[in-house]
């Protein structure tokens, strides 16, 4: 098993979270969408697996290369 | 010098081609077996392995191979050569001249000293080759540089610039220099790999710094390693010092190769034009839905680059340091082209300062080698906010302004979506044409409707009864002038394009402006100061 981090691309604000924790999700799947610069930023699934964690809630900030969520693969 | 006199019974022309054979088996033994071995057990090829990679087959023509520091008896006959520390010459890549040469880092660690330092490094003969005949430089960096132990030596200590950067400076108006970081490199060749037009490192084995460990731990109290120091995690994805990173040696040397086949031999000539393969009158549809409705969803800018170039003709630069916008040499119609796309997914495409930075030296990079520019334009202007003002986004934002405002290559400008502010006036040439196309997508403007009206209409807006609703009327009602039909109208721009048809439109004004690269051959001046 292998745990990969999915981090932020940019500063901005978590505007949705589409999955839960627990969930299987594939490469590519839409994982949560932020907000930043007007723009909605959709966080994807990098690799295929499991959603062990979620660090983040709506509305929450986020910077530049924080953990987002963690995938077990 | 030793005695040239024959020994008893041997013919002259044998003694004198049986030595010159023995002094090149000494250059092509390097630092000896063991030394290689080390080299190879680090995950490293030797410069002659290098050398042979990157080259067309059996295409090196040495120089300097005798260099080196000769051994000899008390008759004074040849016992053993050291080979300089750096191993040089010409080659064939794709069948075309360069100048090629980099640090034997199984002689000595490839730190260069003496007479053996006129070889090769910055003010060495590779760089005169290179300027002689007019034709690129591959510069293989695996060496530190110079040593304290150097002065030891000589007896005294050198002047900085002894052996300066001179020529390594006047290349880079004549003809391409790549640099490869192959090892661990500091000080001069540290220094030649920044001095280059494109630099490529390889992951794992290679670093770059102005000083290493025991530098930063004696100056500041501070302990890292090497890699945490200048690997590419920190060279070439924060700092951009280095363009891109390899995952291996080979593909570095690729990547060489590469960026070369988009390059002319200098700036007297044009780059090399290749036959299609991929039609130029090729419509895509899917470039029709690719940008979504909603303003505020971004879509993959690289994907819309590939259906339009030439089918795999794609050469990043930079593709993880300023990420906001995508520089890459592609073709279009067989002929280079320098792309300059702005990336909607890193903040909606706002123009920081890395991405300031790295469109500054793409631009002057394709305005050298009369590689034409494509600005396929979603600028919303300017990064904004505390971290963008620290990093002096402002001043490297203007900074592109003023390069495009010095632009001599023709340009191709196309508004995919956003194009707002100063940002938006530093893609296209006021020098060239100006031809302006865009998609019906194209929203332009001194700043985009929402920050503006917030700005502009403040006391109506804080007086109204209900404030957010007034907000959002005053965006609609501004907004009904933003069609880009009505710019059209007006001949702002000079023409709206069926996405679809974006290829073939492309390819046709390229095609054009060969005439124009003709009769701009030759050096680029550079004026003023920029700001």
């Amino acid at each position: 098993m292998a745990t990969t981090n999915v981090t932020s691309e940019v500063i901005g604000t978590v505007w949705k979270v589409e999955k839960a924790k627990g969930d299987a999700v594939e490469e590519g799947d839409l994982i949560m969408i932020l907000e930043s610069m007007k723009m909605e930023i959709p966080v994807e699934a990098p690799v295929t697996g499991t959603l062990s964690e979620i660090k983040v809630a709506p509305d929450d900030s986020v910077e530049e290369d924080q953990i987002l969520c963690l995938i077990e693969s | 010098m030793p005695d040239r006199k024959l020994e008893p019974g041997k013919d002259f022309w044998a003694e004198q081609i049986s030595e010159l054979s023995q002094r090149r088996a000494f250059a092509a033994e390097m630092g000896g077996a063991e030394n290689v071995k080390r080299q190879h057990d680090a995950g490293r090829l030797t410069v002659r392995e290098r050398i042979a990679g990157l080259s067309d087959a059996d295409s090196f023509r040495e120089i300097g191979t005798l260099a080196g520091t000769g051994e000899y008896d008390d008759n004074l006959k040849l016992k053993k050569v050291t080979p300089a520390t750096y191993v040089a010459g010409t080659a064939r890549i794709d069948g075309r001249p360069v100048a090629i040469g980099g640090e034997d880092f199984t002689v000595r660690g490839g730190i260069s000293f003496g007479a053996m330092r006129r070889k090769g490094g910055q003010g060495g003969y590779i760089e005169d080759l290179a300027h002689h005949y007019k034709m690129p430089l591959i510069n293989l960096i695996d060496g530190a540089g110079g040593s304290v132990t150097s002065a030891k030596r000589r007896g005294f200590v050198v002047f900085p610039g002894v052996d300066g950067f001179e020529r390594s400076v006047e290349l880079l108006g004549e003809v391409p220099v790549i640099s490869a970081v192959l090892g661990t490199a500091a000080g001069g060749p540290a220094g030649r790999a920044i001095l280059s037009h494109f630099s490529v490192m390889v992951e794992g084995t290679s670093q770059i710094f102005a000083a290493g460990p025991p530098v930063v731990k004696r100056s500041l109290g501070q302990a890292i390693t090497k890699e945490d120091l200048g690997g590419p995690e920190v060279a070439v994805k924060k700092a951009g010092s280095i363009h891109n990173s390899a995952a291996s040696e080979e593909e570095a040397l690729l990547q060489i190769r590469r960026f070369l086949s988009f390059m002319p031999q200098n700036v007297w000539e044009l780059p090399p034009v290749l036959p299609v393969e991929d039609p130029v009158e090729r419509c895509e549809e899917a470039l029709l839905g690719l940008v979504p409705e909603k303003r505020t969803q971004p879509y993959n800018m690289k994907k819309l680059i590939s259906l339009v170039i030439d089918r795999d003709s794609e050469f990043e630069i930079r593709p993880t340091f300023g990420r906001a916008v995508i520089t890459m040499l592609a073709r279009l119609g067989g002929r280079p082209v320098g792309i300059i796309g702005n990336n909607p997914m890193i903040y909606g495409g706002a123009m920081d300062a890395d991405a300031a930075r790295k469109q500054i030296h793409f631009m002057e990079l394709c305005d050298t080698f009369h590689i034409p520019l494509v600005f396929l334009v979603d600028v919303p202007g300017f990064m904004v906010g505390l971290k963008a003002e620290q990093e002096g986004t402002l001043r490297e934002g203007m900074r592109v302004v003023y390069t495009a405002g010095q632009l001599k290559v023709p340009t191709l400008t196309l508004v995919i979506r956003k194009c707002y502010g100063m940002a938006g006036m530093a893609t296209c040439n006021k020098n060239d044409i100006d031809l302006k196309l865009a998609w019906p997508t194209g929203e332009w403007g001194s700043l985009p409707v929402e920050g503006g009206v917030a700005a502009a209409f403040r006391r109506e807006i804080a007086a109204a009864d209900d404030p957010k609703a007034r907000e959002k009327e005053l965006e609609a009602e501004l907004r009904a002038h933003a069609s880009p039909f009505r710019t059209a109208e007006a001949l702002g721009v000079e023409e709206i394009i069926d996405p679809r048809e974006t290829r073939p439109i492309l390819c046709e004004y390229i095609a054009l402006a060969e005439q124009r690269l003709k009769i701009n051959l030759g050096p680029r001046a550079r004026a003023g100061v920029a700001p």
